[in-house]
């Protein structure tokens, strides 16, 4: 994969609607630009776009735990209103 | 009527959700205060990533917050989600210590990047861990 193709990889998921994957594309067309421009070295951007999938995998068991907590708050609402008639 | 409709929604749903859902970790204000401590910590550190040394410092101080945070989620019962989450902020964390640990040039955008992820990340976690049911 060239550079040119990452680089319009990237442009599509900026654009691509969903606010996580365009704020994550932009951190990372971001990260990969400082350190074209001398301002990261090559192991501190390696490090960085770790720090990117590192912070999806905490986004995603947050959105499992969201979804339990939601189910839950439901359930108890279905237990009371059963309890309650 | 209206206790058979319930009860019926309740048994419609799929088993494993329901029992994760209803056997959940509580909210724990211990929790909630550690990871509070790491978002508000890497808000302040985002800001003195110009200063190495005080950085260098920062870092440690972090790291430990992380660990710690890591540690006490670890055996939560009920807490897979939790758990995951807090080793991949650790990560993040001791990344920079590692860093500065090595003796390498850390350039301060690299500092001020790694402070805002944790930042960004604890944020996020903290919310989560706010709306657990009590």
């Amino acid at each position: 994969m060239t550079l040119d193709e990452i680089n319009n990889q990237l442009a599509s998921l900026v654009n691509c609607g969903d606010p996580t994957f365009a704020n994550a594309a932009q951190y990372v067309a971001q990260a990969a630009q400082a350190a074209q421009s001398g301002q990261l070295s090559s192991q501190e951007l390696a490090e960085t776009l770790k720090d990117i999938q590192r912070q999806m995998e905490i986004i995603q068991d947050m959105n499992q735990l969201q979804f339990k907590e939601v189910l839950n708050t439901a359930i108890n609402g279905l237990l009371i209103l059963a309890g309650a008639l | 009527m209206k206790k058979i409709i319930a009860l019926i929604s309740v048994l419609m749903l799929n088993g494993c959700a329901v029992y994760d859902a209803v056997t959940m970790t509580k909210y724990d204000p211990n929790e909630y205060l550690l990871i509070t401590e790491i978002k508000v910590d890497a808000t302040d550190y985002a800001d003195q990533c110009d200063d190495v040394n005080k950085s260098k410092l920062n870092a440690m101080v972090l790291s430990h917050k992380t660990i710690m945070f890591a540690a006490y989620s670890e055996n939560l019962p009920s807490n897979g989600d939790g758990i995951k989450a807090a080793r991949a902020l650790n990560e993040i964390a001791q990344g920079l210590k590692e860093r500065y640990k090595s003796g390498d040039k850390v350039s301060p955008l690299f500092c001020k990047l790694k402070f805002e992820g944790i930042e960004h990340s604890a944020d996020l976690i903290q919310h989560v861990l706010g709306n657990r049911p009590r």
